[in-house]
């Protein structure tokens, strides 16, 4: 008689053995654990409620696989991508060049965990966390590879983490320190936890709707299939939240605090712009402010709660960083359009900034009077004063612009002197992260200091772009040409 | 005299720039450079232009000083922080 799964199941994934030839140290290094002061029996705990079996996820991940294949062919024979708005496929242009290698990086990640991960549940998990990936990696590679024919942006899906774009050395610079630079706990709670089990909602659910919403239902049917693997193997996170507060809390708060901070950072980057500029406007569900405060701050804050732990001390300058750091994001991005891999649309006619000054009150006065000049010297013909002629400074921390977590008003020096070299954050609380683990971050140059160190030649712009690895044919620029400029002529008597 | 980085923000602009400037620089030099980057761009030119102030730490440098004068007092890192603005009437007098 065959045992039902209840019956095997914790045997199943509590099978383990006591080293007696091998010192456990030497197996399971804390290095790459990361127990640190936590006594090895406290893992026993460590428990997850997803009771999953390796021919129960083969089954369902092949019925989820037909299913987004289905879509997908069907979709491509109807030739529904030659009819979304150019906008709009920006959007998948830098979700694709962005994320595909993140999620290659993420298989090592769960690799890590399933070798050396403190607890056999967790090991097993991981296992499940591993395929999970791949799946991701392929995903995003067949959709992109369906697509090139159509535009070669896609081919940045495989190509972008083998250049130097400073966007993607900024996200890159983040995955490495969250996945493949941290140990077990480390990464399950900055990654698991802060980035899979909140922050990828946005990513996930937001822009899949509002990719639904833009008649991209392939797009919008892939990142809803993902999102159902991040929602199961994000459960890493809390049992390893649970023992670690229980026996070590500081260290999680410290390591939350730092990952809520770099997490926000990254997606408005990555996230931001996407939906309150690239989305057409008729198109767009919420704001990313409203889809934040629903999503990741509440859901924060319940976490923190639920384990007793206090919101980040920064609590304040975050919802603060809310109301700006993406529209100075999309701001930058856009000035310094030449540097992208993907066409970013201005989304500043009339009507969106309507809708940007309904939902930001503050939007006018912080971001508002800086695209009136834009406007004017496009207006009169000067497209190239909207252009850039140096790089702007960037985060020691976050690699992205100073100046970009706040408003104009807000920006002020954030600078302190490591070991003889000037560092440079864009905000009070990036310099707070770098202080916490200063070795861990001190020896990454940023663009800019790659700039000044001589490794980018010649060294001026066209320089840098080609040190970027942008060509003519992906180079970004205005995706609508500037027709959203003609709101603000004067009008013809 | 050489080329030296620095972080130029133009007060009222959302982000500073990587400026190259030289050390024989007088702020006047060293504000032109960085204004460029913004004024025109981000903000607009003045109907009367009048010059701009250079700061450094919260404090006015004489717009005649140079960047090796600067030095010379203080110490200025690769990458130090300028900041420069509208010349307002009352620093033109210090």
């Amino acid at each position: 008689m065959l045992l039902n799964r209840d019956d095997w199941y914790e045997t199943s994934r509590d099978l383990d053995w006591t080293l007696s030839y091998a010192d456990p140290e030497v197996a399971f290094p804390a290095r790459w654990s990361g127990v640190g002061d936590v006594p090895a029996d406290a893992w026993l705990a460590w428990d997850e409620p997803f009771r999953v079996s390796y021919r129960d996820y083969v089954r369902i991940q092949r019925e989820k696989e037909s299913g987004v294949k289905a879509v997908s062919s069907a979709l491509l024979r109807a030739g529904t991508y030659e009819k979304l708005d150019p906008a709009h496929v920006a959007a998948s242009h830098l979700h694709m060049g962005t994320t595909c290698m993140v999620e290659h990086m993420a298989v090592t990640m769960q690799s890590r965990f399933c070798r050396f991960a403190p607890s056999p549940r967790w090991r097993n998990l991981g296992v499940f966390g591993m395929l999970d990936e791949t799946r991701h990696t392929q995903l995003d590679m067949r959709f992109s590879h369906d697509l090139l024919k159509h535009d070669q942006r896609f081919d940045w899906a495989q190509k972008a983490f083998h250049t130097n774009e400073w966007g993607v050395l900024a996200v890159k610079n983040f995955f490495d320190d969250v996945m493949l630079n941290a140990d077990c706990v480390e990464a399950a709670l900055a990654t698991s936890l802060t980035v899979e089990h909140g922050f990828t909602n946005i990513q996930f659910v937001a822009l899949a709707a509002d990719a639904m919403a833009a008649g991209d239902i392939n797009w919008s049917n892939l990142l809803s299939s993902i999102q159902t693997d991040e929602a199961r193997h994000a459960q890493q996170g809390f049992p390893t939240l649970q023992v670690l507060v229980e026996h070590a809390p500081e260290r999680a708060q410290k390591a939350l605090d730092v990952a809520f901070w770099r997490s926000t950072r990254l997606f408005q980057t990555l996230t931001g712009p996407a939906m309150d500029y690239y989305t057409p406007l008729d198109q767009r569900k919420m704001s990313f402010k409203e889809f934040m405060l629903e999503w990741i701050v509440n859901h924060h804050e319940r976490i923190l709660e639920d384990y007793g732990l206090k919101k980040p001390w920064y609590w304040d300058q975050f919802l603060h960083s809310l109301e700006n750091g993406h529209h100075a994001m999309h701001l930058g991005t856009w000035y310094w359009r030449p540097t992208l891999f993907w066409k970013p649309n201005a989304g500043v006619s009339k009507d969106e900034r309507a809708w940007l000054n309904e939902k930001y009150p503050t939007w006018e006065e912080n971001w508002g009077v800086l695209w009136d000049e834009i406007i004017r010297n496009v207006n009169d013909g000067h497209v190239e004063e909207s252009l850039p002629q140096t790089l702007p400074s960037l985060c020691n921390l976050t690699q992205l612009p100073l100046g970009s977590a706040m408003s104009r008003h807000d920006l002020a020096p954030h600078q302190l002197v490591h070991k003889g070299r000037l560092y440079s954050f864009d905000s009070e609380i990036s310099q707070w992260c770098f202080e916490q683990d200063p070795e861990r971050y001190a020896g990454h140059q940023s663009f800019v200091d790659r700039f000044i160190g001589g490794q980018i030649l010649p060294p001026d712009l066209g320089g840098a772009l080609g040190y970027m690895g942008l060509t003519p044919e992906v180079m970004g620029d205005d995706v609508y040409q500037y027709a959203w400029a003609k709101d603000y002529t004067a009008p013809v008597a | 005299m050489a080329l030296f980085p620095i972080t130029g923000r133009f007060v009222g602009d959302f982000v500073p720039h990587l400026v190259a400037v030289d050390t024989g620089d007088t702020m006047d030099e060293v504000a032109e450079k960085v204004a460029a980057h913004t004024v025109g761009h981000r903000i607009p030119r003045p109907a009367r232009p009048g010059g701009y102030d250079v700061l450094l730490r919260d404090r006015l440098i004489p717009p005649a000083t140079t960047l090796a004068d600067v030095m010379a007092e203080t110490e200025v890192l690769p990458l130090q922080w300028f900041d420069v603005r509208f010349r307002r009437p009352e620093a033109a007098d210090a």
